[in-house]
């Protein structure tokens, strides 16, 4: 076990390093100047020795290799550096102001989703082909391919708007978080009652359960006792996923209904060439999928007798 | 700046709004200020001045309330060297006073300035000071803090981002703590709007903490102070009691950060906000201008919206296919049909409201079959698949748009049909502002789509960043030595009348030349609920008016 961990723990530690480099690379190769974006606005009158002093003072004008090494070793240490655009904010502010409000939604959206999905995907995979069944084939493909910035539009048409019942954007009370958590769990309801009902469907066929129904047990134990806590395994494996999505999933919630996430902050400072942002937020990204892979497969032993780890 | 795919990508071009304002001020009457001199404008020392003549009476009253702004984006920094965004600017300007303002009617208001004077040649700028003037933290304004806060921006070292404004500056000094003497390298018509319209810091606390914490915690004299900043999310400002006009009847101004702009229109009729900064999607503006609850001031722009194009590419050097280009495009439809009319045809590369803009120029009416006449006059002749060819060459370039750009983009579209009509074969693409605004400095990309002055601002006319060879924002690569030498003479000259000269012909050779395909003025426009009183009246130049914040108050 311990061993087991210490080469996974390794392997995560080799990917990290590589996508750090990687995403370094990629936001040097991409087009453009930040020092540009600044003065993109106006006839800022401004020569190029100005601009230069500039690019020398945000660090810009080093080697990039010093300059990756320089952010790799701050990274160590837990310091990120500061943003090019909100100047005198360390990026690590910005991020971890960043990661509650997301993890909060996404906590919420998925605690719905599994409270309904779960049931849902229960009984549509124990009664194959009823009118339950077909009910919830079609309103998870509807919840799959309804686009999220339309459906959030729509709530706040329909209930902030014409109904008044709750706030148009914003997580200032508890109502704020009403509609973007319903936007979020519509799309995670679907896929997981989807998930949960091939699985359902599957394990009612194995051997273990027509046991348990030619030795006589009541229904209603063969399905809770021996079909579900077996169906629920690929359950796991799917919000394993969910957690890097955590991070990255909810950018058009948190666009439309104004909520200062993570979504937004990466994509705005991609926009904006904010290398330092994006380099940390990637790399906290990895580490935390590398984690969770991690996680999710000692839970799966755990879960699972049949899955040991050496 | 580019951020939430849509609405982010158009950012930092449109934003040359706020500049327009704040010149307008000046307009025709730079003149005046150069030759009358000593105009002082002498307020009250009460600290209630004409136009703010209610803002001290509310202030007993304590009204109070809550009032709530909108912007686009987020707010990532509060100094005065940071007012390029109008939702920065709006916020940044209700925390810090200059000593002159130019305001929402185009004309010069004294603030922490009791009056000032300009000598007969230009050089030397003289302030008196108000005295009692509070900033946030209680001490009291004096000569050196304006003096450190024009050193300290003007300084190379600290590569401030207005540094540009204080060109011309030879010193300043103080001869008393309320006497402020600046004294000028070479004339600069433009410096009250420019250096004098820059917020005055406090300078113990600024020199103490530096520039990049004080972006985070601003410490200035305006009529609010910074109460909570999450760039974010919200910026929430809260009155100044010892403000110097006396303390606002508002207690809180809140901006909070919504992208999405049809968001920003439900928030508005639903009541949970108050006005918008940043403009709300065109037609939703000019639903509400018929909404009795609102109040929606419109103001022409000083950018113009246009396609810069690479001159210095074979099929475009030409200015006859680049005037051909001009007859090509039907402007009127373009802002018909797809800017709900919200817009004029540009027709110089000066904003209409400018002292120096001519109405008599060469007008590019469109006119499709001159537009074939000058391509085949030209030497581009129609090929077989229908687009025109010289000596090999195809007439075709790429237009490249902001990504998710969705309110330009269907420009470059219905362009692309007027061009494919008289054989000029247009390709589409889009890419990050970041890469567009070094492709076309650079002179990599052919073409793109955006709104950007080719003029300094509404009062200042100098091009030369734009239409100067060797300009820094030169996006056409357009060079042409009689420009150039008009350009240079232009800053020379200190009598608006003389100047005026100059810029008449720069003006014939923009619209001779075509360095740029220019399309239109776009007014901006601001809604305001009918729950604030106190609005201004038909103002002139967009934002400033967000500065009569400590005049208004809240009904319930």
């Amino acid at each position: 076990m311990a061993r087991y961990l210490t080469v996974r723990l390794f392997h995560g530690a080799i990917v990290i390093f590589l996508i750090s480099i990687l995403t370094f690379a990629i936001m040097r190769m991409m087009p453009g100047d930040p020092v540009y974006l600044l003065f993109g606005e106006g006839q800022v009158r401004i020569s190029e020795e100005q601009m230069d002093a500039i690019r020398e003072q945000w660090g810009l004008n080093e080697p990039l290799y010093i300059q990756y090494l320089v952010w790799a070793k701050n990274m160590l240490r837990g310091d990120f550096g500061d943003s090019l655009v909100r100047r005198g904010v360390p990026v690590r502010t910005m991020i971890f102001e960043a990661i509650p409000v997301t993890a909060t939604l996404n906590v919420f959206a998925l605690g719905l989703a599994l409270l309904i999905a779960i049931p849902l995907g229960i009984a549509a995979g124990i009664r194959r082909n009823s009118p339950l069944d077909y009910a919830t084939s079609v309103g998870s493909a509807l919840g799959i391919a309804t686009p999220n910035f339309w459906l959030g539009l729509m709530l706040i048409v329909i209930f902030s708007l014409y109904l008044g019942l709750v706030p148009p954007f914003g997580l200032r009370s508890w109502k704020g978080y009403i509609l973007p958590v319903i936007v979020l769990a519509t799309e995670q309801m679907a896929v997981l009652a989807r998930v949960m009902r091939a699985s359902t469907v599957e394990v009612m066929t194995e051997d273990y359960v027509r046991t348990a129904n030619a030795k006589g047990l009541p229904r209603r134990t063969v399905i809770l006792r021996h079909a579900v806590r077996n169906s629920l395994l690929p359950i796991i494996t799917v919000i394993g996923f969910r957690i890097a999505f955590l991070l990255s999933g909810t950018i058009v919630v948190e666009t439309v209904f104004a909520i200062p996430g993570i979504g937004r902050l990466f994509t705005d400072s991609v926009f904006r060439l904010d290398y330092q942002v994006v380099q940390s937020l990637v790399v906290l990204l990895a580490v935390l999928v590398v984690a969770s892979n991690i996680v999710t497969d000692l839970v799966y032993a755990m879960v699972d007798p049949r899955i040991r780890i050496e | 700046m580019a951020t939430e795919p849509n609405s982010n990508a158009r950012k930092p071009f449109a934003m040359s709004r706020r500049q327009f304002l704040r010149y307008t001020a000046v307009g025709g009457s730079a003149a005046a200020f150069l030759a009358a001199c000593a105009a002082p404008g002498v307020t009250p020392s009460t600290g209630a001045e004409a136009g703010a003549g209610e803002a001290a009476a509310p202030a007993a009253e304590g009204g109070g309330g809550t009032m709530v702004w909108m912007g686009h984006q987020e707010v990532a920094a509060l100094s005065p060297d940071d007012t390029g965004p109008s939702v920065q600017y709006v916020l940044i300007a209700n925390i810090h006073n200059p000593l002159v303002w130019s305001n929402e009617f185009n004309e010069l208001e004294p603030m922490l300035a009791e009056s000032y004077e300009v000598s007969d040649d230009g050089l030397t700028y003289t302030f008196k000071l108000r005295q009692g003037v509070k900033f946030h933290d209680g001490t009291e304004l004096t000569a050196k803090d304006v003096k450190y806060t024009y050193d300290y921006y003007r300084n190379p070292d600290n590569a401030a981002v207005r540094i540009g404004d204080f060109g011309g500056i030879g010193s300043v000094e103080t001869p008393d703590d309320y006497t402020v003497v600046v004294n000028m390298d070479e004339v600069n018509a433009a410096s009250l709007v420019n250096w004098a319209g820059f917020g005055i810091v406090q300078s113990d606390y600024h020199a103490e903490v530096g520039e990049d914490t004080y972006k985070t915690a601003p410490i200035g004299t305006g009529a609010f102070k910074l109460k909570e900043w999450r760039a974010a999310e919200f910026t929430e400002l809260e009155a100044f009691d010892d403000h110097f006009r006396g303390r606002p009847a508002i207690d809180i101004i809140r901006q909070d950060v919504v992208p999405e702009p049809s968001v920003r229109m439900i928030a508005l009729q639903t009541g949970d906000a108050d006005s918008s900064v940043w403009p709300l999607l065109v037609e939703d503006s000019l639903a509400l201008k018929e909404d009795p609850n609102f109040t929606v001031f419109s103001t022409p722009g000083n950018s113009i919206k246009h396609f810069p194009l690479n001159n210095t590419l074979p099929q475009l050097s030409d200015k006859r296919v680049r005037q051909a280009m001009m007859y090509a495009l039907d402007r009127q439809r373009i802002i018909d049909d797809l800017w709900s009319g919200a817009a004029q045809v540009a027709n110089s590369n000066f904003p209409p409201t400018s002292f120096y803009a001519r109405d008599d120029l060469k007008k590019y009416e469109f006119d499709p079959e001159k537009a074939k006449a000058l391509l085949d006059e030209a030497g581009w002749i129609e090929g077989g698949d229908g687009v025109r060819e010289k000596d090999g060459e195809k007439l075709t370039f790429t237009i490249t748009t902001i990504t998710g750009d969705q309110a330009r983009r269907p420009i470059a579209e219905l362009a692309q049909q007027m061009f494919a009509e008289v054989g000029i074969d247009v390709q589409l693409a889009e890419a990050p502002v970041a890469s567009i605004l070094e492709g076309m400095r650079n002179g990599t990309m052919d073409a793109s789509l955006f709104n950007w002055t080719y003029t300094t601002n509404a009062v200042e006319p100098d091009p030369f960043s734009t239409l100067h060879s060797k300009g820094g924002n030169n996006f056409a690569q357009y060079s042409n030595p009689r420009m150039d030498e008009l350009i240079e003479m232009g800053t020379q000259i200190v009598d608006p009348e003389e100047r005026k000269k100059i810029y008449d012909e720069v003006q014939e050779i923009f619209v001779e030349d075509v360095p740029v395909l220019y399309l239109q003025f776009d007014e901006w426009l601001n809604p305001f609920s009918n729950r604030i009183q106190g609005l201004p009246v038909d103002p002139k130049t967009a934002d400033e008016y967000y500065l009569r914040a400590n005049e208004w108050t809240l009904a319930e």
